[in-house]
């Protein structure tokens, strides 16, 4: 009998099994081997290099630029994001009817292509756009995809568009679990009502929170249609990002090696930067008494 | 039984990993020491990997088709080649999956520097019959700067299109100019009496690029005026850099000059030449196919035209050189020796007759690589068709192609970031950027 189970534990569990050696512990494996060579798999044969791609990576200044502006886009797209889709859920959950149809609307651009999206606020960011050419017209002259700054704040600002509305679901379930009576005991016992959102709702929505920014701040370390698509890492590496960098030296440079070295030190960079964003809104949580 | 799984899951995994490490050394080889060999029954196949691009793929299969009728023991299989995600890239995950075409098209001489340098092109001329492809085309002076450092042929261009700067010829003609300027002073006077008239509504050369340091765009700008600048010169020969230090100086301080009478707009402005925001700009002959739909109105020698790049004052115009968007065939050092051979029969075929570069052309618009482009009766009705197109014709032997080092898209990037896009931005000087750029390029080449 037990041996029966095992043997069915070990048929439910293949496919998870199966489909981590082949799309993760193989890929993962194969770029460790990579990154301690110079192979850029065209040559027939390769030189084990030690840690000397991790070396020039962590010297490289578009490398920096990467780790830098990941840092940065957090800093305007989760504040920006988080704020935009608790607005959304707010007022789509306070509706009587279309809740669903609204709450699609603001979902919808999280199925558009980046690509388009991109594109599209290329063509109204142009010199020549009605929108530049209003701005010129009362003294006003940006330069928006070529000054650091704005760069980075449209890409942002293209994320939470893309984003929120798909952060609002998760936000608007979240307001749906508040039992009413909470917010009639909180009534019977004094609550006014400019107080509900910061006493009753923030708490607890906590959860729903505590994922939506985890999301939020996993999406910046991933950034790369936007920035491919407006701004190519530029001005200088103003927007590059680890995506990016990763893409040029893997598909422009061919170097497999260096890539893969980089790759690594963004898994690496993105797994210390998430787990200290969880212990900090663990302990953000806690020491509300949120948890 | 725990342990027995493990130890499976390992042996498995280790195995799994060692496969995709192998280089292929111990694999069965043939006599040219590759894998595999497509010769059944006396017929050799061959793959042929054409551009990313239907016009080119139905060219290349029709003349594989009509080659095929000819010769019975050669058997050519034409595809596209995948850009997912860059045609570059496609290549590089099929040599690396032993799996790479015999022959493809579209290569441009930086990648095929990449290529070569990793031992997977055959150097052409060492395969019998590629003399033959070369008189038999008559491209013998455009073919001579393709010669790589090591001495050897690794592609053979198939067209050759010198890059030409477009000129706004309406509102030349309005500053009361018949023809473009063909000096940087002349081009500054211009450039004065456009913004004297327009503001900030016109400028000579508007174009986004100007500050972007991806490498690639350095060959329809920095290029175009360093090539005319100085002659043609190498800018990077081998694993050295050959700058011509005036020349240099000269195409940065002329940009410089360019932005200090705010002529530049080196900012995201839609197709800013066509609407005539730009009146200066680099224009190849893929364009005009794209304007006859999109800007019908823009008619050549009425308001807009072509020209070589401008050269400094105190150098013939006439001598200008300019960079080649060139891109050409070659073949892969994986195929068998048959496969070569056959491979080089079916160019030489399709070479020696003009009527096959005649129908490229006019399925294209891209100007075959040849010398007597200008002067072969073949071509002239196309070029009488197409009077836009005669200029590039003309120009064939002053282009001159990229760089034939592997690092060419780390190399042109440095240009880039340490002094043309500086410079465009006015955050340095031309010497100082020309210098900087210099000693990164020479520590990049080390």
């Amino acid at each position: 009998m037990d041996q029966r189970n095992n043997r069915l534990g070990w048929l439910f569990t293949s496919p998870y099994l199966i489909y981590s050696l082949v799309f993760f512990f193989i890929p993962l494996f194969w770029t460790l081997f990579l990154s301690v060579t110079d192979w850029n798999m065209i040559k027939p044969t390769f030189n084990f290099k030690g840690m000397s791609n991790f070396a020039d990576a962590l010297q490289s200044p578009s490398v920096h630029a990467a780790f830098w502006n990941t840092y940065r886009f957090m800093l305007i797209f989760v504040p920006l994001v988080t704020v935009l889709a608790i607005g959304v859920a707010v007022l789509v959950h306070g509706l009587t009817r279309f809740k669903g149809l609204f709450l699609i609307g603001f979902f919808l651009p999280y199925l558009s292509s980046g690509v388009v999206s991109a594109l599209i606020v290329k063509g109204l960011l142009s010199y020549t756009s009605p929108v530049n050419t209003a701005l010129r017209s009362i003294g006003i002259d940006i330069d928006w995809l070529g000054t650091p700054f704005t760069a980075l704040f449209i890409v942002g600002l293209i994320l939470a568009w893309k984003f929120t509305g798909y952060y609002a679901l998760i936000i608007t379930s979240g307001l749906e679990s508040i039992d009413k009576e909470v917010y009639e005991a909180a009534a019977i016992d004094g609550v006014k009502d400019n107080q509900r959102f910061w006493r009753i709702t923030l708490p607890l929505l906590y959860p729903s929170l505590y994922t939506t920014l985890i999301l939020a701040f996993g999406v910046t370390f991933g950034i790369f249609t936007e920035v491919y698509q407006l701004t190519g890492g530029g001005p200088g590496n103003a927007t590059n990002t680890w995506q990016m960098e990763i893409f040029k030296q893997a598909f422009s440079n061919l170097q497999s090696g260096y890539a893969s070295a980089v790759a690594l030190l963004a898994s690496v960079a993105t797994f210390i930067s998430i787990f200290i964003i969880r212990k900090l809104l663990e302990v953000w949580g806690k020491r509300n008494g949120w948890v | 039984m725990k342990k027995r799984n493990s130890a499976l899951s390992v042996v498995a995994l280790s195995a799994v990993l060692l496969s995709a490490c192998s280089t292929g050394q111990g694999t069965a080889t043939n006599d040219n020491g590759n894998t595999g060999g497509s010769n059944a029954g006396g017929v050799t196949t061959i793959e042929f990997w054409a551009a990313p691009n239907p016009t080119q793929q139905a060219y290349w299969s029709e003349m594989a088709k009509a080659y095929e009728a000819t010769n019975d023991k050669v058997k050519i299989n034409v595809s596209a080649i995948k850009e997912s995600p860059t045609s570059e890239a496609s290549i590089q995950a099929a040599i690396a999956a032993k799996s790479a075409p015999t022959i493809s098209e579209n290569i441009n001489r930086g990648f095929a520097a990449q290529l070569s340098d990793s031992q997977a092109l055959v150097p052409l001329d060492t395969i019998a019959g590629f003399s033959d492809v070369i008189a038999a085309r008559d491209m013998t002076k455009t073919i001579e700067p393709w010669k790589f450092a090591d001495g050897h042929q690794y592609v053979l261009p198939i067209y050759s299109n010198a890059m030409l700067f477009g000129w706004r010829l309406d509102t030349l003609k309005e500053l009361g100019y018949n023809e473009p300027p063909k000096t940087y002073s002349e081009v500054l006077e211009v450039t004065k009496k456009l913004k004297a008239k327009y503001g900030d509504k016109k400028y000579l050369w508007a174009k986004a690029d100007l500050a972007d340091p991806t490498a690639w765009k350095r060959w329809f700008d920095f290029y175009m005026l360093y090539d005319a600048a100085s002659g043609g010169n190498k800018f990077i020969e081998g694993s050295s850099f050959t700058g011509d230090q005036k020349a240099g100086e000269s195409v940065l301080t002329f940009v410089d000059s360019l932005r200090k009478e705010k002529g530049i707009l080196a900012r995201q402005s839609t197709d800013p030449f066509e609407n005539g925001v730009g009146i200066f700009t680099d224009v190849g002959p893929w364009t005009f196919s794209t304007w006859a739909q999109k800007y019908p109105n823009l008619k050549y020698n009425e308001n807009y035209t072509l020209s070589m790049p401008p050269v400094p004052d105190g150098v013939d115009p006439a001598q200008s050189k300019t960079f080649a968007d060139t891109k050409g065939l070659v073949i892969y050092a994986s195929a068998t020796k048959a496969q070569q051979e056959a491979a080089v029969g079916f160019i030489k075929w399709v070479y020696s007759d003009a009527a096959n570069d005649v129908k490229w052309f006019k399925d294209t618009n891209l100007p075959p690589a040849r010398d007597d482009l200008s002067t072969n009766e073949a071509f002239k009705p196309i070029l009488d068709a197409s009077p836009q197109l005669k200029p590039y014709a003309e120009n064939v032997p002053n282009a001159v192609p990229p760089m034939d080092n592997a690092k060419y898209n780390d190399l042109q990037t440095i240009i880039g970031t340490e002094a043309f896009n500086k410079v465009v931005k006015g955050e340095i000087a031309p010497a100082e950027g020309w210098a900087a750029m210099q000693a990164a390029l020479e520590k990049a080449l080390k």
